[in-house]
């Protein structure tokens, strides 16, 4: 779980100790921010790990911190830490793509278990991101006629109905096709489905 | 009266209707008319038919007159001439005298006999005796009278001459002695004697009777009396003889039945006006009668339909309670028609079987106090069967003589204006509830909250603590550190927990010194009202010694409020006859109890074990703390609250106190 950190926002510093306390006894390494603005303001461009968020604070609540998380398009598994009362609020939440809500006083090592998720699927999350971003990044290296030969790969035509098809000869098809393979580093057609096919 | 009634409904021809039956009163009025005419015409007709008759009668009598004036005159002539044939010559004249004396006795108007010898000398008269040889008394006009006389051989009439301020006639009458002229009888007559004797005195009653000449001059009268009869009431004959021109003539007087007959006539006329103006009278009478009726029907129709649209019901009973009038909008309220009402005496039949006594007793009170528009509220029965609350104003009924021959009683259905302020009353309870709810809810939330930090972190550290324990390896000071956080926030749960009862100590019981039977009379008039409406009945059974305690009156009251509330909802379902609730003090030693005995639907075991639990309600809308607080106060003033089985059904509870010592 490298690099897996959970962010503890809670206004209530026995809380944040004690959670930090807890969540270090399993191996979980904790941040823990005073306020939702601290929070916002000390995050990095990418933030990785979860959220642990307490619903009732001073200042900007759990759920305008998730709204801000949303519009600022970080996809940060967020645990809400409800009390009395705050369940609506937390289900309101949950819809709109929160990864769950734990109501205080909460069973300790249950919240643990749910913030080890929490980071597994945010690691998940991130290694899809990655693969995407590399995907494109080789994606933009090829030429529009290396593209054109590679979308016809990809629908499984043979070389010789893509020279017809484009008027070149099957001799160019081969070229343009080994650089395609070439700058998307795979080796074979069925590799570049599975490469191509999933960000599709 | 009729000011306070709109123009519209004052009849605007008064006085002058334009009546179609007018008619009916032109009809006397020509038959009045018709017959006064009638009344006249016979009257004319009778006055025509007696002028005629009288008339008939002066010819009858005048030609009576004139014929027994012709009869004694030819009589006379006989007896002349008689005369003067058996008087020869040189006869004693005294014999001759007694002769003329009875025969002037028995001729009337005969004044004078002279006898004359075949020369015309006169020889003898009598009663007077002449101067033998002597005519003088002959006048030169009858000279032409003598000689047709003597030379006819009949009796000739001389004209009338004045003498000795009469008119006087004379007859020649001559006398034969074997066939020779032997002399002539003159014989006068005295026109105005002839008349006195001849003419009857029941003749000279109705008529004058005159005797004129030619001319129309006056020559001898029956009587002086001038008549004034009408023209055609007099008449006259030809007197002859003597003739001459002589007129026998007669004037009727005419009747005293003629002044009757125009006094008659004038009464007719005067009776007919009589009866014409009565008619007028009458018609105006009747008019104004008509007028009035018409005036009066507006005005009952205007009062029938106002009080047709009433919506308030109005009856009236008599001194007997016997109901002489109801409006439709009674009967409407009540459900029976008027025909079903009208004559009933009380208990009337709109009165609920069971409130008979209480409405009896009601009414008794309000009219014996005497005053009107006494507002009483009861409950009344439908036909149906429904009951309904009605507001009374029942006020006392005086006639035009200004005594009192009823009650006048105006009705209001007010059940929904009942049931409205009761559900008014019911949501703003429930308000308040809800609000005492929310209060309490924020409260116990906010609480939570508070709480639940501490808690938090507690299990937080102590949940980390065993976690490293678990995995071994951490250092003592790592868990001290944990170990006195938690000890921290423990405490800091125990802070929270401090100031919630510092909050709550702030109402702690203010005691003084108080009277239970005081506070149980507070309270049981203060719930008199709720019980009213419940139909509860509140009966209290108070200790004689009123035992004194040290206590919040406040609080006490509000255990006991409590109590009777409670008892009251057990008996929603309860008959109504059988509501009642039982507030009893006692003293036992030192301590006094409180009991509330209600005769609801009771307790049951389960019910019982939780009765004082916080939040346990059997009410869908009770909130489970009555009982609950009830239990905290008596706890806060040393005593105790329990509850039990009520002997004759339903369940008692009761609080107990120590007493002041």
């Amino acid at each position: 779980m490298s690099g897996a950190i959970a962010h503890v926002v809670d206004d209530d510093a026995a809380i944040r100790d004690s959670l930090e306390w807890l969540l270090k006894s399993r191996g979980v390494a904790v941040r823990s921010w005073v306020s939702g603005e601290a929070f916002l303001d000390g995050l990095s461009a990418t933030p990785r790990g979860c959220v642990i968020l307490d619903i009732r604070m001073e200042g900007m609540s759990g759920i305008e911190v998730f709204d801000q998380l949303l519009a600022r398009g970080f996809g940060l598994p967020v645990i809400f830490l409800t009390g009395h009362g705050e369940v609506q609020m937390a289900v309101g939440a949950l819809k709109r793509g929160a990864f769950d809500f734990v109501e205080k006083p909460f069973n300790d090592n249950q919240l643990v278990d749910r913030v080890l998720e929490a980071l597994r699927r945010d690691e998940v999350v991130h290694h899809e991101r990655e693969t995407e971003a590399s995907v494109a990044a080789r994606l933009a290296r090829l030429s529009p006629r290396e593209r054109e030969v590679m979308d016809r790969v990809l629908a499984g035509e043979a070389n010789k109905a893509i020279a017809d098809a484009l008027d070149i000869a099957v001799r160019t098809v081969e070229a343009h096709r080994a650089r395609v393979f070439e700058k998307m580093e795979v080796h074979s057609a069925v590799e570049l489905a599975r490469l191509v096919g999933r960000r599709s | 009266m009729s000011s306070l009634l709109p123009l519209s409904f004052r009849p605007t021809n008064f006085g002058r209707p334009a009546d179609p039956r007018d008619w009916q009163w032109y009809a006397p009025r020509a038959a009045v008319g018709l017959f006064v005419l009638a009344l006249v015409g016979l009257l004319w007709v009778l006055h025509r038919q007696e002028l005629e008759e009288n008339h008939a009668a002066v010819i009858r009598d005048i030609l009576w007159v004139e014929q027994s004036i012709r009869f004694s005159l030819d009589r006379d002539v006989e007896q002349l001439r008689q005369l003067g044939q058996e008087a020869p010559a040189g006869r004693d004249p005294r014999q001759l005298e007694v002769t003329v004396k009875h025969l002037l006795l028995n001729s009337p108007g005969l004044l004078e006999v002279a006898l004359l010898n075949e020369h015309g000398v006169a020889t003898a008269s009598a009663p007077v005796p002449m101067t033998p040889g002597g005519r003088s008394w002959l006048g030169l006009d009858s000279e032409a009278d003598y000689r047709l006389a003597t030379v006819t051989g009949k009796a000739v009439y001389s004209a009338p001459t004045r003498s000795m301020e009469e008119e006087q006639f004379a007859v020649f009458v001559p006398y034969y002695r074997q066939g020779v002229l032997a002399g002539t009888v003159v014989g006068i007559y005295g026109l105005k004697a002839m008349l006195a004797n001849l003419v009857p005195w029941w003749l000279a009653k109705k008529h004058r009777v005159t005797i004129q000449d030619s001319a129309g001059n006056l020559l001898a009268a029956k009587s002086n009396v001038e008549a004034r009869g009408a023209p055609d009431l007099t008449h006259q004959v030809a007197l002859d003889p003597p003739g001459h021109g002589l007129l026998l003539h007669v004037e009727s007087y005419g009747s005293e039945s003629r002044l009757l007959r125009y006094s008659l006539t004038a009464t007719i006329v005067v009776l007919a006006c009589i009866l014409l103006w009565n008619l007028r009278l009458l018609r105006r009478h009747v008019q104004r009668r008509l007028a009035t009726e018409q005036e009066l029907r507006a005005e009952h129709a205007f009062r029938k339909s106002m009080e047709d649209s009433l919506h308030t019901g109005m009856r009236a009973v008599n001194m007997n309670g016997v109901i002489v009038y109801v409006n439709p909008a009674f009967c409407r309220m009540v459900g029976y028609t008027e025909s079903e009402l009208i004559g009933h005496a009380a208990p009337q039949v709109y009165w609920p079987p069971e409130e008979r006594n209480h409405i009896e007793e009601v009414l008794r009170v309000a009219r014996a106090d005497g005053s009107s528009g006494k507002e009483i509220e009861l409950k009344l029965m439908r036909g149906d069967g429904e009951r309904f609350d009605a507001l009374i104003y029942d006020s006392p009924l005086i006639d035009a003589d200004g005594k009192q021959i009823g009650w006048m009683g105006s009705l209001l259905d007010i059940t929904e204006r009942k049931r409205a302020r009761e559900r008014v009353r019911q949501q703003e309870q429930k308000l308040a509830a809800t609000a005492r709810l929310v209060t309490m809810g924020e409260m116990a939330s906010a609480i939570a909250h508070e709480l639940n930090q501490p808690l938090s972190a507690i299990a937080s550290y102590a949940t980390g603590c065993l976690n490293v324990l678990q995995a071994g390896g951490a250092s003592a000071a790592e868990f001290r550190d944990a170990l006195e956080k938690t000890a921290q926030q423990a405490q800091r749960a125990g802070r929270i927990i401090r100031r919630v009862h510092e909050f709550v100590r702030k109402s702690e019981p203010v005691r003084t010194d108080v009277h239970i039977n005081t506070v149980v009379q507070e309270v049981v008039s203060f719930a008199e009202a709720e019980a009213r409406t419940r139909r509860v009945k509140i009966h209290s059974q108070l200790s004689t010694d009123d035992p004194e305690l040290k206590a919040d009156p406040l609080l006490l009251q509000e255990v006991l409020l409590n109590l009777l509330r409670n008892g009251m909802d057990a008996m929603a379902a309860t008959p109504v006859e059988e509501r009642e609730l039982k507030v009893i003090t006692e003293r036992a030693g030192q301590t006094v109890t409180v009991t509330v005995r209600d005769r609801g639907c009771g307790l049951s075991p389960e019910v019982q074990a939780q009765l004082f639990d916080p939040f346990f309600t059997t009410k869908p809308e009770g909130m489970g703390m009555g009982l609950h607080i009830c239990r905290s106060i008596m706890e806060v003033h040393r005593g105790r609250v329990w509850a039990e089985p009520n002997p004759g059904g339903g369940s008692a509870f009761s609080f107990c106190l120590p007493m002041a010592s």
